[in-house]
């Protein structure tokens, strides 16, 4: 099984008065979700998350509007077959409540095999981020579970006068004998399978774009000792994509002299709404919607970002986020991002602005979104881009109705840790390399 | 840019301390119109940055409460940071402080909006005690005559060897303002531009920090100087900050006895207390001297964690000062680089004194530990200035100090100041020490540190003052 961890977007247009019948009955199916959380875990185990709300009406450009939308964000392991069963085995009534009030829903649907269809229909692309890889749901709680349950033990050792003196190796021992003995971890010696189909498949488009790249640049080479027609036409791929590439950056060049318009203050009111929501312990989530900014080479722009996003996405590393996403609705006019990230967002938010490649990285998304500060040749910033990109987040922030999450107690590098210590049990390793894996948090 | 230091009030680039003697005054004004004749008569008494005083000097800071009441322009007034005006009692902010349980307003003695409204702290600096208290009383009568009754003074004490109640040296890492440094040539270490804890500079985002400001309108006397955001404003920030007070109990005897249930002699008793802290009583980092204390060490800063210590073998990443100024490491970063900008955006100026009789003069832990417990009320007034108290202060005391899972951590929150709990979803009571052959873990820790008051004050540059003093 695909232990990748992928996002899947679903999303529909519906009448601006309709709105708040959908967030009666997102607000209610909020509530259940957190009383009945036990069996949401039992019956959705292949999802990490779920961000679920409504998208109020918003004007591109002065003068487009942009309809209003039910958005339905979940993020999970395995399958995307399986997991939308999943969804509408366990949530179907209530996707079927809400997504009936858009016209877009058919009458036809009449069972729970048309609605996983219509649901597929209505799914779109989005760049995804994981900050944690090939870990399913289920190990969530076992991996953290026998970590410390081993650390404890290992606690007691500590009374033994020679416990100091143990080599690494000996104490790695104890471990897996402890483990060994214990039958609640008998899944553990089982040891970890093997995750190199799942690496390969998160990087076979990134290997075949390269590919496809290196292969026009030998032809290119080649063809000017060789007269093949085709070698001619695959040589002029590569010179094509950099020479689209330029010709992109000149016309966003050209659009960044629009006169930079900024967002409106945003009041305390909307702020309190918001934080108010971010009260978990260990994690949070948010969404930011906000239309593009004019001109349809920032719908382009945008929408070539987001698709190398994804080539590169085995690569990218944002501190502190479990899962992240962007996508273009509405014809490339409208930018949505949710993330669920650690702590709070007035803490997440500084991970954006304070370290200079952050903001360079955020700027080839975000700066095609209204207000957002501007900028030059894409990344290079304008004056008072700290608080104007805080302002933008802050304006352009919605209220997700409806928020799911699988595991609430575990930060992302408590994930990472745990899933650390795990691959170590039964592992060959070297003295040093054990060492390391002891001081595992 | 030059800093107008004779704008400024001094405790923005000194700390007063030959001062030995030193009491915070919490006051409110009864009457406004006698309010502002009350600051008119002390202007002139304020000590401005460019005097170095050897007998006294008066400092004096706002709340947004004062500042309404004495009827700033609504304009101005809605132009300060949320977080100000909202106070640190208001339900957010205590959610952002962890300020809940034993550390809930209600058990405070001082500052809980919801029972008192303070308006201005008044700061007074003595060469000693004597003439502390003839201070203190001229100031009690002057306050009388305008209507301004005193709520609170709470009095303070420098320790011996400029320690802390629970004995290791304190005040020694500052941030140093890159506009201070006379000779360029000698400038060591990193330094910060001034608008990270002075208004009206710029600051690490290459921008003026946001600052309270007017229309020109409400200042007809020209007082104020021009805002640098907008042209049309004038700048009631400059040469101002704001000032956060917390006054944090200690428990000296809760920790030692902690500590000595967990450590088996006293030397490991005080290398335990010592890993909490980050460094050794005597102040040398256990960065530099991971082993014994090093006198010859003892106010060394010049260090960081990436190349020394990436695992906290040495210092643990949990440990006070690691946690409260994580230097060029954090966890969650992949590089130095990144780790040591993002850490740089969130620096305080520290100003704060203890309070209370010590336990034992001169603090050396060895004698503490010895002591039977006694019914003295001893802590730290936490004072620290900061231009952005979200963006720093608030910050650090949320992700740092109190987020249970900072740096990778499981259930810790900061050892020393953190609030520790248990509750059916959180845990934030434990310690973990790094070492071989397997990491260590104090659990059960209690609080050593109690809020018992505290509040966000403005404190205003000279101009401003006068402004306040003469507005309409
Ligand atoms: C009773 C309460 C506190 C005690 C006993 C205490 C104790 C100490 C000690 C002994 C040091 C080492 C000396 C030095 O590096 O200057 C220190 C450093 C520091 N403390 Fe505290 N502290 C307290 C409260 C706080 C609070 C509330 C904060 C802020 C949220 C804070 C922030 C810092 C910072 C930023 C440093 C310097 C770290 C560095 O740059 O290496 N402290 N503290």
């Amino acid at each position: 099984m695909s232990t990748i961890h992928r996002g899947l977007t679903v999303t529909v247009v519906v009448e601006e008065e309709k709105l708040e019948q959908v967030n009666v009955l997102l607000h209610d199916f909020n509530q259940h979700a957190k009383t009945y959380k036990t069996a949401y875990k039992e019956h959705l185990p292949s999802t990490y998350f779920i961000s679920w709300l409504t998208l109020p009406a918003q004007v591109y450009a002065e003068k487009v509007k942009l309809p209003a939308r039910i958005l339905f964000m979940t993020s999970y392991v395995g399958s995307k077959k399986q997991h939308i069963s999943e969804l509408v085995n366990f949530l179907g009534p209530r996707l079927q409540a809400v997504f009936e009030i858009s016209k877009e829903f058919s009458p036809s649907i009449a069972n729970l095999d048309d609605l996983a269809a219509f649901i597929r229909r209505k799914t779109v692309f989005q760049a995804f981020y994981s900050g944690f890889k090939f870990i399913p749901t289920q190990d969530v709680s076992r991996e953290q579970e026998i970590k410390s349950t081993v650390f404890d033990f290992l606690e007691t050792q500590r009374e033994n006068a020679d416990f100091p003196k143990k080599s690494p190796a000996s104490v790695k021992e104890d471990i897996e004998n402890f483990v060994k003995n214990q039958d609640e971890f008998g899944w553990a010696s089982a040891g970890l399978s093997d995750k190199k189909a799942d690496k390969v498949r998160m990087l076979l488009p990134l290997g075949i774009f390269l590919l496809a790249m290196a292969t026009s640049l030998v032809c290119l080479v080649l063809s000017f000792f060789m007269d093949y027609a085709v070698l001619s036409w695959m040589g002029l791929v590569f010179p094509a994509f950099l020479v689209i590439l330029v010709l992109l950056f000149i016309w966003l060049r050209i659009n960044e002299n629009n006169p930079h318009i900024p967002n409106e203050p945003v009041s305390d009111e909307w702020i309190r709404q918001i934080i108010e929501r971010e009260k978990n312990p260990v994690l949070n989530e948010m969404t930011v919607i906000a239309p593009l900014k004019k001109g349809l080479i920032r719908r382009i722009f945008l929408g070539l970002s987001l698709r190398l996003i994804t080539l590169v996405g085995y690569f990218s590393y944002i501190p502190t986020v479990h899962t992240a996403r962007w996508l273009q609705l509405d014809g490339g006019r409208r930018l949505v991002f949710i993330a669920n990230f650690d702590n709070i967002s007035e803490a997440y938010a500084h991970d954006f602005v304070d370290s200079d490649n952050r903001s360079r990285n955020m700027a080839v998304v975000f700066s095609h979104a209204a207000g957002f500060p501007a900028t030059k040749w894409l990344v290079k910033r304008g004056y008072n881009h700290r608080s104007e990109y805080m302002k933008g987040v802050r304006f352009h922030q919605k209220i997700t109705q409806f928020w799911y999450a699988f595991n609430t107690g575990l930060s992302v590098e408590n994930l990472k840790n745990n899933r650390k210590f795990r691959e170590g049990l039964f592992q060959k390793m070297e003295e040093e390399e054990i060492k390391e894996w002891l001081l595992t948090n | 840019m030059t800093l107008e230091l004779n704008d400024m009030q001094g405790l923005l680039i000194r700390g007063f301390g030959n001062l030995l003697g030193a009491q915070y005054v919490l006051l409110r004004f009864t009457d406004a119109a006698l309010g502002k004749k009350y600051i008119s008569e002390l202007l002139p008494l304020i000590t401005p940055a460019t005097d170095k005083p050897t007998d006294h000097a008066i400092q004096m800071a706002f709340t947004y409460s004062g500042f309404s009441f004495l009827k700033l322009p609504d304009e101005g007034l809605i132009s300060f940071s949320r977080e100000f005006r909202e106070g640190m009692t208001e339900d957010h902010r205590q959610f952002i402080l962890g300020d809940s349980g034993e550390n809930a307003p209600n058990n405070w003695v001082w500052g809980n909006a919801a029972q008192e409204d303070i308006h201005l702290l008044l700061i007074i600096y003595s060469k000693d005690a004597d003439t502390l208290a003839e201070k203190l009383l001229f100031e009690k009568a002057r306050a009388d005559q305008y209507g301004v009754v005193e709520l609170h003074t709470l009095p303070t004490g420098l320790l011996q060897d400029h320690k802390e109640h629970f004995g290791f040296r304190d005040d020694i890492s500052r941030p140093i303002i890159e506009e201070l440094v006379e000779n360029v040539e000698k400038k060591v270490g990193v330094t910060f531009p001034a608008g990270e804890f002075i208004m009206g500079y710029k600051n690490l985002y290459n921008e003026y920090a946001p600052a309270p400001y007017l229309s020109a309108t409400h200042d007809q006397m020209n007082i104020l100087p021009s805002s640098p955001d907008f042209a049309d404003k004038k700048d009631f920030g400059k040469n101002g900050t704001y000032l956060v007070f917390r006054q944090m109990e200690q428990d000296v005897f809760g920790f030692w006895d902690y500590l000595k249930r967990q450590g088996k002699d006293t030397e490991e008793t005080i290398c335990l207390a010592s890993k909490m802290v980050g460094r050794w009583p005597d102040g040398s980092p256990l960065t530099l001297t991971p082993d014994r204390a090093d006198p010859s060490l003892s106010t060394a800063n010049a260090f960081g964690f990436w190349d020394e210590d990436k695992a906290g073998l040495k210092c643990p990443i949990g440990a006070h000062i690691r946690r409260t100024n994580p230097r060029d490491h954090l966890v969650t970063e992949r590089t130095q680089k990144d780790s040591s900008e993002m850490a740089a955006k969130h620096r305080m100026l520290r100003k704060g004194r203890p309070y209370g009789t010590p336990v034992l003069e001169p603090l050396e832990p060895k004698g503490i530990m010895e002591l039977p417990r006694d019914n003295e009320r001893r802590g730290l007034h936490f004072l620290c200035l900061v231009t952005d108290i979200r963006r720093q202060f608030e910050f650090v005391q949320n992700n740092w100090v109190n987020f249970h899972k900072f740096g990778g951590q499981d259930h810790d929150a900061d050892p020393i100041i953190g609030n520790h709990y248990k509750s059916d979803k959180v845990v934030t009571d434990e310690f973990c020490i790094p070492e071989y052959p397997v990491k260590r873990k104090l659990k059960n820790i209690p609080n050593f540190t109690l809020i018992k008051g505290g509040s966000y004050f403005f404190f205003p540059g000279i101009r401003a003052l006068k402004y306040l003093a003469s507005h309409e």
